[in-house]
């Protein structure tokens, strides 16, 4: 999922602020014994800080639903915010904290994929991890639980609408040089070969790297390919595409975006985002009635000022969902007992209803058009299979 | 080959030249001229940008930006070299860790009034121009000659005028200069403002082309320290030498292979000059 631009540098220039700053994690003044403590992975600091402030307003009105609803196990939730906005390394160390000296009962994480994977090395299914955003797919971990779009749920009808729709035979993969898109580009060639079309053009743009679009875009106009796959992140996902249009390409060529969500839109802006497309599990105007019921539950918690809604953010509030879900099922913390519990459970999600499968979520995927910096759902499609199946 | 193939890359370079040189121009003069690494140089090209967001926002006229972050640059300035630079010349860590703080400052600052949130502006100039059979943006090329102009104003008056000349002495020896009468202080000052105006400037400049956001500044402190390390010091002949091959390398390689590679020939580079030729190109 979405990893900040210029980390690079920044964990440079950042480092020496940070070790004075000491340690990424909150800990409020008093603990109680009797709680359950989830150490949530949000993007405090860093570019990815701007989804911040709405991941934790999604799950501290999670948390405030399940603690009327009684609790998960019983007990009060109690949640632990660590940063997860600086390099996968320093993340991890925060995770190592949140096990030996909080003794977290569990770990929410809503971060890019290299963090998932340091992550993930280091907790070592000691304790059990829910990784909510959007990513590759194909984790299966044990005692890791995936709620995020995959490739097979993403990509796949977003291809079949750009060769259906828009009769697109060629296709141009460009992407930040990292996990995410190399991985989901992998599949996008599978579904663009099985829609009858071609990939003319594939490349990345180094992470973290000041990039410019001019080369890129200028190549793209001369190759003409029918529509642009793009899995571009944050600023450089912006710059992209403000470059793209710049150069009059909205009007011949499609684009369909991997990531692109309310904030990254409101940066390309209203004359950029012609012919732009994206498809997700969620959007702020999502017509499905969980999406519409969860919009006036965060609203009405947080009055006009709230937060900007997103897919990151609103992935915070499905994952304290599952958590409710998963362990109330399972009767405890037990690894075996979880991954039993998650074979066909069902959630709410910020969308609505949705089931677990191979500790996977099958969903129902929302294809939105770019109307100004507004998202305006064209097509709704149906459970969509998430493509992995990991064994309970 | 079609000769036309040859204009869109060619623009291409040319753009990229054109707005590191904008974007380094600051920093070259208050490094160059007061030996002062300003670390916060991007982060006043932020404030240029955010400038430019507010007039736009309120509906003025774009050019209303270049006087708001004139004037809001120039003060920053003088207030920062005035209470913080002056007691620290000649102390080159120092500075660095200060300008180092007020970067962050400023980031923060930004961050407080305007959010983390990217913000969009709409090109004062939209939609392309034919240039030799192939459609460029219009406003990227008033970039480019926006660019030239400027450049070639300051080095005209830096030759000619009696105070470029004066500039020259205080930076060849202050004791002497003031020894002479000359108010180097008040110089020193001076070209202070002047770096941080014209980051602002940049700012100004290219804020309809990127997304403007507190960090945005971070990714031009770096390129323009490649580009004088490269270039050398102190010369606006060293600014054009090491903005001409740092963008052009960065524009061809990422034309012919990628940005990867584009990317990665601009580190090596600076590398290569950190390590065989520090003082530059134009070494004074």
């Amino acid at each position: 999922m979405h990893r900040s631009p210029n980390a690079a540098r920044r964990r440079l220039v950042v480092a020496a602020g940070s070790a004075a700053l000491g340690a990424g994690v909150w800990r409020p003044a008093f603990a109680q014994a009797n709680e359950f403590k989830i150490g949530f992975f949000i993007a405090l600091s860093g570019p990815a800080a701007l989804f911040g402030p709405t991941q934790r307003a999604c799950a501290d009105l999670a948390a405030e639903r399940i603690n009327k609803a009684g609790g998960i196990l019983g007990k009060p939730v109690r949640l632990i915010f660590a940063d997860a906005g600086g390099p996968p390394a320093e993340t991890a160390k925060s995770a190592v904290r949140l096990m030996l000296e909080d003794k977290v009962d569990l770990f929410i994480g809503s971060h890019d994929s290299a963090t998932r994977e340091a992550n993930i090395a280091t907790i070592k299914a000691r304790t059990p991890y829910i990784y909510s955003p959007v990513y590759e797919g194909g984790e299966c971990s044990p005692n890791v639980f995936c709620l995020g779009e995959t490739p097979p749920q993403q990509a796949q009808p977003a291809i079949e609408f750009l060769a259906k729709e828009k009769k697109a035979k060629t296709f141009h993969l460009i992407g930040d040089d990292y996990v995410w898109p190399r991985k989901v580009n992998e599949q996008v060639k599978k579904f663009v070969a099985a829609a009858g079309g071609k990939v003319v053009g594939e490349e990345y743009v180094p992470f973290g790297a000041p990039n410019k679009f001019e080369e890129a875009v200028t190549r793209i106009k001369g190759a003409r390919p029918d529509a642009v796959v793009a899995t571009l992140v944050g600023a450089d996902n912006v710059n992209f595409n403000r470059t793209f249009a710049g150069f009059g390409l909205d009007k011949s060529i499609a684009r369909v975006s991997l990531l692109l969500e309310e904030n990254t839109l409101l940066g390309i802006g209203a004359e950029n985002s012609g012919n732009l497309y994206s498809c997700m599990g969620y959007f702020a105007n999502s017509p499905s009635e969980g999406a519409k019921a969860f919009k006036a539950a965060y609203l009405a918690k947080y009055g006009d000022k709230a937060p900007q809604l997103a897919t990151i953010g609103a992935d915070c509030y499905s994952a304290l969902n599952l958590a409710k879900a998963l362990f109330d099922k399972a009767g405890s913390a037990d690894a075996k007992k979880l991954a039993a519990a998650s074979e066909g459970l069902p959630f709410d999600s910020a969308s609505g209803r949705v089931t677990m499968h191979g500790r996977q979520v099958d969903k129902d995927m929302y294809l939105a058009t770019c109307k100004g910096t507004q998202f305006e759902v064209i097509e709704t499609i149906k459970g969509v299979k998430s493509g992995t199946a990991c064994r309970a | 080959m079609d000769p036309a193939s040859f204009v869109a890359p060619a623009l291409n370079a040319l753009f990229g030249i054109a707005s590191l040189a904008i974007v380094a121009l600051g920093l070259a003069v208050v490094l160059g001229l007061l030996g002062v690494l300003n670390l916060a140089h991007g982060e006043l090209v932020m404030v240029g940008a955010y400038c430019a967001y507010v007039a736009q926002s309120q509906g003025w006229p774009y050019l209303a930006a270049v006087p708001l972050a004139l004037a809001l640059c120039a003060l920053l300035g003088w207030s920062v070299e005035r209470w913080l630079v002056r007691p620290l010349y000649q102390r080159p860590f120092d500075t660095l860790v200060l300008t180092w703080g007020l970067s962050l400052l400023l980031r923060k600052s930004a961050e407080a009034i305007f959010g983390l949130g990217y913000k969009s502006l709409t090109e004062p100039i939209g939609g392309t121009l034919e240039v030799l059979g192939t459609s460029y943006p219009r406003y990227r090329l008033l970039l480019i000659a926006t660019a030239a102009v400027v450049l070639g104003a300051l080095f005209a008056w830096y030759r000619r005028s009696r105070t470029g000349t004066r500039i020259q002495a205080m930076v060849g020896n202050p004791d002497l200069a003031r020894a002479l009468g000359l108010p180097v202080r008040r110089y020193a000052s001076a070209t202070f403002v002047a770096g941080t105006c014209l980051a602002g400037l940049a700012g100004v400049l290219i804020a309809p082309l990127v997304p403007v956001q507190p960090f945005m500044g971070l990714d031009y402190i770096l390129m323009s320290f490649f580009v004088l390390v490269v270039g050398g010091l102190g010369s606006l002949a060293g600014l054009s030498t090491g903005s001409a091959l740092i963008g052009g390398v960065n524009s061809a390689v990422s034309a012919l292979s990628d940005s990867t590679g584009g990317y990665l020939s601009v580190l090596v580079i600076a590398i290569l000059f950190l390590w065989l030729r520090p003082r530059g190109i134009h070494a004074r």
